[in-house]
């Protein structure tokens, strides 16, 4: 599909965009402020995995916000990105900065043969066999027990195995920043997270944006009117999970080790989660669900068994009672405003 | 409630050689007045795993309160903070570790396991200079460790390695050839793992020294997890029935299932299994088809006269479906830094190096013997020494215990290691 297929982008309401730019410049300052005003490591910590998992949530939303591609293999697809970087960092010996984005392309190709898979499919059957590829790929994962090389005495597999994989480099903090190396790591991840957000804005604001959307509104009108859906929606996937798997990498970077626990249902879901409660479709739902089932998460630290209940009630919650999510509710109630 | 009196008096039937010892360190301050010192602890409360999680939590409660009893450390008594890390994995187990350091200032992190952290729990400890130890029982940790000793200086392993389970298990089978108590009706081994990290793991190290102890491997069968539809296993294991079944797959009710699927069709073979035959439910599942089925440990409280006290205070606190073998473990992993920061002069905090560097230097000379037996830190790797297969010395590593379901109606029976067994090897009722 070209640009000349897609239909003319509509101008854009200046007002949307005027808010977009406040609340980015808002939530930019607050993002740059908050190492100079929280001196824990752990509440440090905690805003990177919320920034992880807010980029992930932001490229779902992508998908099936904007594009309507039910797709349940975006945890696959971080976790391709995450395992890419590792592998090339370990068998390659790349730096962690060369092997990350060439770890985001491996995704993309993961992520295009996925949809050249599903995509003929529609809306629950894509769901079906995006999960079903997502969980093929972990077995292979978790059953490939063929030793690769042996590395002391234990045998390494190919893809890591059971075990996944460690020690294979980092972003260099610790050796720089000494005891402050989280402030290091906290910077990179932000750059990472607000690189995946302009260009899913620039992306959703821009002419394939539209095809995007129109094609998830009335996708017999859009095709009528020229919108190529196959090659649309291969063209979401590709750009989603460039993204997801950048974040993948510096995930695996973040952490030192990857392993095949990314692939389970419960981090899907829970990625899934923050799209829904922020509001599916909406530009800043993902950060806002990310922000809020994180605190709502700490908050309820210490109510022990309870705590997961506690998450799923807000989930019911919201999805009973705010099905726009809490962005989505808060764009109805000013609009209403004469 | 547990007075200092009341402890000395009771764990001198226990035999739980720490009180004294730490009584005496603290001498004249025989009350914990001073200052608490937190003791972190980050386990899976909730999740898969939150069975062993609440079990880790007893142990260390249990050893909290006894230790606080005998005067605390250095007349300061502990204080446990435990963090949940629910599913696992390395971001929610750092991150647990870290809150611990950040919220409560914990000098110390005594974990039971994490999986799915390929030990990254290490690169906290060491960033802020606390004393961590875990019962991961991964070889990664000493790996981990081997690279930069000067980094880890803190970070133990209150047990030996899984990697010893593979020569442990060729070894034991070895013995009881060259012993005449079995007559193998060939040298083929097959194994079962299913598709989790510490089932390949230990499959893995059996089938890459399987060869040099002179056993061969029929079959690599890796089932679903969780599993308890065995046929066609069962099916692949008659067409060529070898020596040796060693399943290590780990939940019990599935265990028992391959043995009320295998017992109708018996095969002249061994059946080792891993873990799941520790648990009430492998029994009462299994019933009497499970008698005879082997399993073995690299950490548990061991059935012997030592650990009695341990064992029966536990089931009475905590009640009779208590698992002792989990809680034990953190239990002696809390009651050795213990010893070990009295003898340093005091446990330190996050960031203090030297202290931190002090404790770890402790840690490492005292051999220290608990409920499951000696703990001593390998140099090499700071994990626990595994006897017999890493040192011959019964008195200088942590038994491998080998048992066997030889009565349903009673518990297991230890049948090696030689100094700890308490009956000999019972040939399975399917094979005699």
């Amino acid at each position: 599909m070209t640009d000349a297929s897609l239909p003319a982008a509509a101008p854009a309401p200046r007002r949307g965009i005027a808010t977009d730019l406040a609340v980015g410049a808002l939530l930019l300052a607050l993002a740059i402020a908050a190492p100079f005003l929280i001196d824990s490591r752990y509440v440090l910590g905690q805003i990177v995995l919320a920034l992880f998992w807010a980029s992930v949530a932001a490229q779902w939303n992508l998908l099936f916000g904007y594009a309507g591609v039910f797709s349940l293999a975006q945890m696959a697809i971080f976790a391709v990105g995450g395992y890419a970087t590792a592998m090339l960092a370990q068998y390659l010996e790349l730096s962690i900065w060369a092997a990350i984005p060439l770890g985001a392309l491996i995704a993309v190709v993961f992520s295009v043969i996925v949809g050249l898979a599903c995509l003929r499919l529609q809306g629950v059957y894509v769901a079906l066999l995006t999960l079903a590829i997502a969980q093929v790929l972990y077995l292979l994962i978790v059953t490939d027990t063929a030793c690769f090389r042996m590395e002391g005495t234990s045998c390494r597999q190919f893809t890591g195995g059971a075990t996944g994989f460690a020690r294979f480099g980092d972003f260099g903090m610790r050796q720089l920043l000494r005891g402050d190396w989280m402030m290091g790591n906290y910077a990179i991840v932000l750059c990472g997270f607000v690189l995946t957000m302009v260009m899913s804005w620039v992306i959703i604001r821009s002419p394939m944006g539209l095809a995007f959307k129109a094609l998830r509104d009335n996708p017999a009108y859009a095709v009528a009117r020229g919108v190529n859906r196959f090659h649309t929606q291969l063209l979401v996937f590709a750009l989603s999970a460039f993204f997801t798997g950048l974040t993948g990498g510096l995930y695996a970077a973040h952490f030192q080790a990857i392993g095949p626990g990314l692939f389970s249902l419960s981090q899907l879901l829970f990625v899934i989660a923050i799209a829904v409660v922020g509001g599916v479709g909406t530009f800043w739902g993902p950060v806002v669900g990310a922000i809020v089932l994180m605190l709502a998460d700490e908050f309820m630290r210490e109510a022990g068994e309870f705590r997961t209940l506690g998450l799923g009630l807000i989930i019911a919650a919201v999805t009973v009672l705010l099905p726009r999510g809490l962005v989505g509710k808060a764009a109805d109630l000013f609009r209403r405003r004469p | 409630m547990l007075t200092r009196r009341s402890l000395l008096r009771g764990s001198a039937a226990a035999g739980a050689a720490g009180t004294a010892l730490l009584a005496g360190l603290n001498g004249a301050r025989a009350q914990a007045e001073g200052d608490p010192i937190p003791v972190g602890a980050a386990l899976p409360m909730s999740g898969i795993a939150a069975a062993d999680g609440i079990e880790f939590q007893n142990g260390l409660t249990m050893a909290v309160d006894e230790i606080n009893a005998a005067g605390g450390v250095l007349g300061r008594p502990l204080e446990l903070h435990v963090e949940d890390t629910a599913d696992m994995g390395a971001d929610l187990v750092s991150q647990a570790m870290q809150r611990l350091i950040d919220r409560y200032e914990a000098p110390v992190i005594i974990n039971g396991y994490n999986s799915g952290t390929n030990m990254v729990e290490m690169d906290v400890a060491a960033d802020n200079d606390v004393i961590f130890c875990h019962y991961n029982t991964m070889i990664s940790h000493n790996n981990k460790f081997k690279e930069d000793p000067e980094r880890y200086y803190g970070c133990f392993q209150g047990d030996p390695p899984e990697y010893y389970y593979g020569p442990g298990l060729l070894t034991y089978l070895n013995t009881l050839i060259e012993s005449g108590q079995w007559t193998p009706p060939n040298r083929k081994l097959a194994l079962i793992p299913s598709a989790n990290e510490y089932s390949i793991v230990i499959a893995n190290a059996v089938r890459d020294q399987a060869a040099e102890y002179g056993w061969e491997i029929s079959l690599y069968e890796t089932v679903q997890f969780p599993n308890n539809q065995w046929g066609p296993t069962l099916a692949k294991l008659r067409q060529d029935p070898p020596a040796v079944i060693a399943v290590t797959h780990f939940l019990p009710q599935d265990l028992a299932q391959f043995m009320v699927q295998f017992a109708p069709q018996p095969m002249n073979s061994l059946i080792y299994m891993q873990y799941g035959p520790s648990l009430p439910a492998f029994k009462e599942i299994g019933g009497d088809a499970v008698k005879g089925v082997l399993y073995s440990t690299v950490v548990g409280c061991l059935p012997d006269e030592f650990s009695e006290a341990f064992r029966s205070s536990y089931r009475e606190r905590f009640g009779e479906n208590s698992s002792y073998l989990t809680g034990s473990q953190t239990y002696d992993g809390l009651w050795k830094w213990a010893l070990a920061a009295a003898i340093a002069g005091g446990p330190g905090a996050p960031f203090d190096r030297e202290q931190a560097m002090k404790v770890a230097a402790s840690m490492n000379r005292l051999i220290y013997r608990g409920v499951n037996g000696i703990c001593r830190f390998d140099p090499e790797g700071q994990s626990a020494f595994c006897y017999p297969t890493q040192i011959a010395d019964a008195s200088l590593g942590m038994p491998h215990q080998f048992l066997q379901h030889q009565d349903v109606a009673a518990d297991p029976v230890m049948v090696a290691p030689g100094s700890y067994a308490k009956a000999p090897f019972m040939m399975p009722p399917w094979m005699s």
